[in-house]
């Protein structure tokens, strides 16, 4: 298919999209870096002004692009297709953050361990035919095969290791990706498809501030690659990780962080069950957060999870005081949320 | 005068404690009856809708800046609202440069950031405040105060200037005959000149001789011939107009944009959350309760006719914008706060040659001082005990407005 020519109109950056991609995805394979979030349709970060041109909105859900936004051109760059050349203005600031940006691309891989770490939980390795250089933190796409579905998995490996990367899957139930491959099919040396690196959430550079890594779930994989990195690279002052569980069968790799733990003393790694006595901490992760901490002010935060559990985490750090512009969230919206966000129906994929 | 007879009842029984109190009533049916009316109470028309208030703010060539009577008491002359032509040219060219944008770029975030956090700091850990009285006014007054060159004199002593002035500014009702209905509505602001020019004396004095960065000092220097100052007389009336507008409008921008908020809580999550989006709220909360609300007037220089209304030369009418920004055509639910609607610019800062010239100034003042009690505070909650009463005509916001927290 024939690419249109889109252009950014400050960054004066221009670029080739088939009629068939998405802008967003355009761009960041040319290593132009714009801002996003999930490639889902669902956070909004990666809204773009059409300034000239016309766009094919795509599966741009009701909720995260009003109508009222659609008549005012805007659109959302990891949704929407050209229908011509255009000209365009991300409304989110493009600053120099000084952060190292990676080029999307396309990559393939065979899975080499697979192995069930938790309840619903499984490990999958896949070891890739080149390198994807990525930040922790960091997401990749891994594709159904032969469905034409993709679904974002984040690398708990760290940053370090670029050909073996490091998944961390939970079952969703009826879940095409999940109960319909993961834990259906997928066999150790199966070839899987894989796009990346995307998303923004993560550390990467050297923070002031002490940090609560706050996880529900497998939101733990971003957050051990983060975790082995930042030690490694020495990035932040003291760093507490939590993670929540209904009961100990839904906590993974507490030796390694135990390990850690000893080894450095600015670690301090804190499971948290929910629905289980035991000796460490009970009750909801994010009540557990609220216990340990009087006063949040000065600290960062990085939340990854379930959407509920997101906000939730989000409004203890609030009421500890920790300043709104310092927590960054990963929330691992399905497409159960999707539908709820009203993304037409048919084409959910 | 004919005006006066032909006035409705409804309109020539308003009272000015009626229009401090809440003068949204009396003016939704003057923009739907009467949008450029002869107004007793006050001696002088007043324009309610936006096209009104747009055509005669921004045609210059036909109308002229006026202060009001009760303001030109306040305020003397020449202030820099009531000339116009070559004097207004001058009085601009003295107070504009320090508030254009690239230049309050290079300044503002060192001036006010600090000034922010001391104050926040001040109360943070109390668990409650009155926003007001601890935040909004008293860093409002301290960055105009410090960029003027009056740090020596108190925030608490600058409140209370602009509380003063602002009595008998708004003191504007009058008799049958046409004269003030209550002198006495002057003593408080004659007070505070006075005091005022106690305390600037000594220190224009010593700029005369030691020119400095300050605002004042630029003033008495900028554009003179070498060795000269500029005439004290000409510079103090816009003194006046600074230390009560300029002094107290951001302030009220701030606490309207908070009680703005608290209507709509979950437009209040996402502010705090995400910052970014404090520039749009304070926007919004300007169109919905105008600072100044209604202060300002223009007088014609030909027999005009505006929105039906024959207007003969020398006709004063005062621009209310706090009404033309709540004009159902142009806004919809006008009374509403909601960050979320239409930008229709509005007209909270004026319009033409006389239009505000602290912008930009006010409103990074705004933003950096919301910037810093969110993310100081992002757990703030309205004290739901305490009633927000808003109050003012001339210039209009919260009296008080109580939060509270957990520490
Ligand atoms: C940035 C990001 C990173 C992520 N990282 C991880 C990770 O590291 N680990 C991880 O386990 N997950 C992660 N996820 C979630 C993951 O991408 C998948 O969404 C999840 O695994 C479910 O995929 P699935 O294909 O199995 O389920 P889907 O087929 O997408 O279905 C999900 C749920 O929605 C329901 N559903 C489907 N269609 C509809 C509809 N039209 N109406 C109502 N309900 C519907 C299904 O029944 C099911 O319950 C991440 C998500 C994002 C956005
Ligand atoms: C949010 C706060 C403020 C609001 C809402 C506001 C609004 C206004 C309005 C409505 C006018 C009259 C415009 C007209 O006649 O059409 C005005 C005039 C003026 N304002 Fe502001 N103002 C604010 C803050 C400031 C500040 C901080 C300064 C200075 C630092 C300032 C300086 C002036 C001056 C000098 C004038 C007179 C302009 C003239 O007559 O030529 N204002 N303002
Ligand atoms: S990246 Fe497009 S909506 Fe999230």
């Amino acid at each position: 298919m024939t690419g249109h020519t889109v252009r950014l109109q400050t960054l004066g950056k221009v670029t080739s999209c088939r009629g068939d991609q998405s802008l967003l995805d355009a761009y960041l394979r040319d290593n132009v870096w714009l801002p996003h979030g999930c490639t889902q349709g669902t956070c909004g970060s990666c809204k773009l002004r059409v300034l000239d041109g016309e766009v094919d909105h795509g599966n741009a859900p009701a909720f995260t692009l009003t109508p009222e936004e659609r008549e005012q051109g805007i659109t959302l760059a990891c949704q929407a297709t050209p229908r011509s050349d255009l000209l365009v203005e991300p409304l989110a600031e493009v600053s120099d953050d000084g952060v190292v940006r990676h080029p999307l691309r396309d990559l393939t891989g065979s899975v080499v361990v697979l192995e069930d770490i938790a309840r619903d939980t499984r490990r999958v390795v896949i070891e890739l035919t080149e390198a994807m250089p990525f930040n922790a933190g960091q997401y990749a796409e891994l594709e159904v095969p032969g469905s034409g579905v993709w679904r974002q998995y984040s690398m708990a490996n760290p940053p370090s290791e670029t050909h073996r990367l490091e998944f961390h899957v939970r079952r969703t139930p009826g879940g095409i990706a999940t109960d319909g491959w993961v834990f259906a099919s997928l066999a150790i040396g199966d070839t899987v498809d894989v796009r990346g690196p995307l998303g923004v959430f993560g550390i990467s550079r050297p923070q002031e501030e002490p940090a609560i890594l706050i996880a529900g779930g497998t939101g733990l994989a971003p957050m051990k690659s983060m975790v082995l990195h930042a030690l490694a690279e020495r990035l932040v002052p003291e760093l507490y990780l939590y993670h929540g569980g209904r009961t100990e069968a839904d906590l993974y790799d507490g030796d390694l962080f135990r390990a850690l733990e000893a080894e450095h003393p600015n670690f301090h790694y804190r499971p948290c069950l929910s629905e289980q006595q035991w000796d460490g901490a009970t009750g909801m992760v994010t009540d557990v957060v609220l216990e340990d901490f009087e006063s949040c002010k000065g600290m960062s935060a990085y939340l990854c999870g379930p959407p509920a559990m997101v906000e939730a985490a989000g409004k203890v750090l609030k009421r500890r005081r920790m300043a709104p512009r310092l927590v960054f969230k990963e929330e691992f919206t399905d497409a159960a949320d999707l539908a709820a966000a009203g993304a037409p129906l048919a084409t959910a994929s | 005068m004919t005006a006066v007879t032909e006035t409705p009842a409804w309109i020539a029984e308003i009272t000015m404690a009626e229009l401090e109190k809440d003068p949204y009533p009396f003016y939704e049916r003057l923009r739907k009856e009467a949008p450029v009316a002869f107004v007793p109470a006050l001696g002088l028309h007043i324009a309610s809708t936006r096209a009104a208030c747009q055509e005669i703010g921004s045609q210059s060539d036909i109308w002229d800046g006026v202060i009001s009577p009760a303001g030109g008491r306040t305020f003397g002359h020449p202030a820099v609202l009531n000339v116009n032509g070559p004097e207004h040219d001058e009085l601009r060219g003295m107070v504009d440069p320090a508030l254009q944008p690239s230049e309050v770029d290079r300044y503002v975030d060192r001036l006010v950031r600090p000034i922010a956090k001391r104050y926040v700091e001040a109360f943070e850990n109390d668990g409650h405040a009155d926003l007001v009285a601890q935040f909004c006014e008293p860093v409002s007054v301290r960055a105009l105060g410090d960029l003027m060159g009056l740090q020596s004199v108190s925030s608490d002593k600058l409140r209370e200037w602009f509380h003063k002035l602002n009595v008998s500014f708004t003191n504007a009702a009058v008799d049958e005959n046409g004269e003030f209905a209550n002198p006495d509505g002057f003593i408080p602001g004659d007070e505070a000149r006075a005091e005022i020019r106690a305390v600037l004396d000594p220190l224009l004095d010593k700029w005369t001789v030691e020119p400095d960065d300050s605002a004042l000092s630029h003033w008495l220097h900028d554009g003179m011939p070498e060795g000269q100052t500029r005439d004290r007389e000409k510079i103090y009336p816009t003194v006046f107009v600074f230390l009560l507008g300029a002094m107290q409008e951001p302030g009220h921008a701030m606490a309207s944009t908070i009680a703005g908020l608290w209507t709509r809580p979950d437009q209040f999550e996402r502010v705090v959350d995400d910052p970014k989006l404090i520039r749009r709220a304070i926007t919004e909360s300007l169109r919905w309760t105008s600072p100044i609300w209604s202060a300002v007037a223009r007088v014609n220089k030909v027999d005009t006719t505006v929105a039906g209304t024959f207007l003969p030369a020398g006709s004063v009418v005062m621009l209310s914008y706090g009404s033309a920004n709540h004009d159902a055509n142009a806004y919809d639910a006008p009374s509403d706060y909601d960050l979320d609607r239409a930008p229709v610019p509005h007209m909270a800062f004026g319009a033409g040659k006389h239009g505000c010239a602290g912008i930009y100034f006010a409103s990074e003042v705004c933003r950096i001082g919301l910037e810093e009690l969110f993310e100081s505070i992002p757990n703030l909650e309205r004290d739901e005990t305490k009633e927000i009463d808003f109050w003012g005509w001339g210039f209009r916001g919260p009296v008080e407005l109580h939060a509270n927290w957990e520490v």
